[in-house]
């Protein structure tokens, strides 16, 4: 099973769903594929951990990040970089826009309206079951909801990002699916895809997805991480 | 309970209401403006009350109204929002009143940045405010001791009757980590009606509570004074916790360090270590007691040649780690605190210049 993603895919989804490392490893993914790739940051919401992280890597691959300005990366304030508007405008094969989380991260998207127009938009929510607020198909809905209101877009698919980090097994994997095939049941949005890190993939009966799995490298690591060790 | 994934905000704010804290009165300022946004939600589906205060001073003398009437009560702030509720916090410690504060630090001093720092060691372990006082601080190194001591924060407030700190720094709040909640809390202050204006309708006595801090009689203030120094020399006979790491073997160099940068020097332990070279840390949990004995007696190990405090600060706990090591080592510092996050290998680089 591959993933066909062409011209706009927003990903948006609850806070802290990691929406950020499901839109750079698509990215890369898309790139691999041999589709132009740009990936915007809209995540206004969270100055902490945010696409930037992953600049090197991605830029390296030939893909446009847009990013706010160098100067206002560690700001706290609600900047939208002009260049998003542009990459809309002049599109790669594939554009992914990082949204902020919640309802509020996803208000942004109510200000691209115009140039969003007529596009084809695929508007991804992501879901981890182990995050608070979205362990159950009614806590997903809510989320889905107050994200369409905010965004003023409707959301055309769901990702199932169910992890607990470096303690993630197979097991949570499953149960994550099997979350988001409910919130596919309930909603009639398909499952686009699930992800899971090269480990765990390896360790997935495959027999038991119905959907792409996504390969994710987790680039957003904690300082005491980055040589590689515990 | 099952894992689940955790902000170090989100985790303090459930930690608090697995504690049975019930009111939280806060104002928002990154970074830690989750915990507000996760106990707004979650607070009202326990029947506690989430409110948020006109501002920083407002909020600390909120948290003094509902201590002073025996309830748990919780505010988080950050570095600017703590220096607003450093005069409440000293009247709350002169009161003798349990109240948990958090504080998510960010760069200072001013305004400062919102990134990761550790400048607000002094403030908080010497006092902040005015007057001859001290908070028990805890110092957590992730999400789940976040958890852990936010819970018994609460218990150690109310053993005290004394504010208690939990110090982290932007990262603490920021990152995620799996978690797993102990038991929740479900003892309630003892003593309440000897002290707390909790109403007389349940009582058996007339007496009629007080909850103060003013003392214009030298004598009682003096008195006052007392009180609340045994209760520090109490907390460093009885809640003194530390962390030794690698100090089993022949080290050559004690690191002390707290919060996110001791997980730095972990890392820089364990790669020096494959390279054969020995060195260890001791991680004070709490900040206020000080492990002033345990520094002492790891700084005096035969084969340790140096002492050295690394923190994302300018040089602020190196303070009490010379005052412990008492000239038995030399004691070095190394500090950053723009925001960014010393790496290990520059822990490693700093470390190698002292063998």
């Amino acid at each position: 099973m591959t993933m066909d993603f062409t011209d706009i895919v927003i990903v948006a989804g609850n806070y802290g769903s990691g929406k950020t490392e499901t839109a750079v490893n698509l990215a890369a993914a898309c790139r691999k594929t041999g589709k132009s790739v740009a990936i915007a940051d809209l995540d206004l919401v969270n100055p902490y951990f945010r696409t930037r992280e992953a600049r090197i890597p991605l830029e390296a691959m030939g893909i446009q990040v847009v990013l706010p300005d160098r100067q206002y990366l560690h700001a706290d304030l609600p900047i939208l970089a002009p260049a998003v508007a542009d990459i809309l405008r002049n599109p790669s094969d594939v554009t992914i826009l990082d949204a902020g989380g919640d309802d509020v991260g996803v208000t942004v998207l109510a200000s691209l309206a115009a140039v969003l127009k007529d596009r084809k938009i695929r508007m991804l929510q992501v879901i981890n079951a182990f995050r608070p607020f979205t362990g159950d198909v009614a806590g997903c809905l809510k989320i889905q909801k107050q994200i369409e209101t905010s965004g003023k877009i409707k959301v055309t698919g769901l990702v199932s990002n169910a992890n607990l980090m470096d303690d993630t097994s197979a097991a949570h994997i499953y149960q994550g699916y099997d979350l988001v095939k409910q919130v596919s049941a309930h909603t009639g949005l398909p499952v686009e895809f699930i992800t899971a890190t090269p480990q765990i993939q390896s360790q997935l009966d495959m027999n038991r997805i119905a959907c792409p799995v996504l390969t994710i490298d987790r680039h957003m690591t904690p300082p005491w991480k980055h040589a590689g060790t515990t | 309970m099952a894992k689940v994934l955790m902000k170090g905000n989100e985790a303090i704010g459930e930690a608090a209401i697995r504690a049975g804290c019930k009111n939280y009165f806060a104002y928002p300022i990154t970074p830690q403006s989750e915990v507000a946004e996760y106990l707004s939600k979650r607070l009202p589906e326990e029947g506690g009350v989430f409110l948020q205060g006109e501002s920083e001073v407002a909020v600390g003398y909120m948290i003094f109204g509902a201590a002073g009437a025996g309830e748990r009560v919780m505010t988080t702030s950050s570095s600017p929002g703590i220096s607003l509720m450093s005069e409440a916090l000293s009247y709350i410690t002169a009161a003798q009143c349990p109240a948990v504060f958090v504080n998510i630090m960010r760069g200072g001093p001013g305004l400062g940045g919102i990134l990761p720092s550790q400048g607000d060691y002094f403030q908080a372990t010497k006092g902040g405010g005015h007057g001859d006082y001290h908070l028990l601080v805890l110092a957590p190194d992730g999400v789940q001791e976040a958890v852990e001591m936010t819970m018994q924060a609460f218990t150690l407030a109310e053993k005290y009757r004394n504010p208690v700190m939990i110090l982290g720094d932007g990262l603490i709040g920021q990152m995620m980590e799996p978690v797993e909640f102990p038991d929740d809390l479900k003892t309630e202050p003892t003593n309440k009606d000897d002290w707390a204006t909790n109403g007389m309708a349940h009582r058996k006595s007339d007496k009629r509570n007080l909850v103060k801090s003013l003392f214009l009689d030298p004598s009682a203030l003096n008195n006052n004074n007392l009180v609340l120094k045994a209760k520090y020399e109490q907390m460093k006979k009885e809640e003194v916790q530390y962390e030794l790491y690698n100090a089993d073997t022949d080290y050559q160099v004690l690191i002390t360090s707290y919060g996110t940068m001791s997980r730095v020097c972990r890392t820089s332990i364990d790669m020096l270590k494959s390279e054969g070279i020995e060195t260890a840390m001791l991680r004070p949990k709490t900040l206020f007691p000080f492990p002033e004995k345990q520094v002492f007696d790891a700084a005096g190990k035969q084969s340790c040649k140096a002492v050295i405090s690394i923190e994302m600060s300018m040089g602020q706990m190196v303070e009490d780690v010379e005052r412990c090591v008492k000239g038995r080592r030399p004691v070095e510092f190394y500090g950053e605190c723009g925001g960014e996050i010393p790496s290990p290998e520059k822990i490693i680089e700093i470390i190698k210049a002292l063998l």
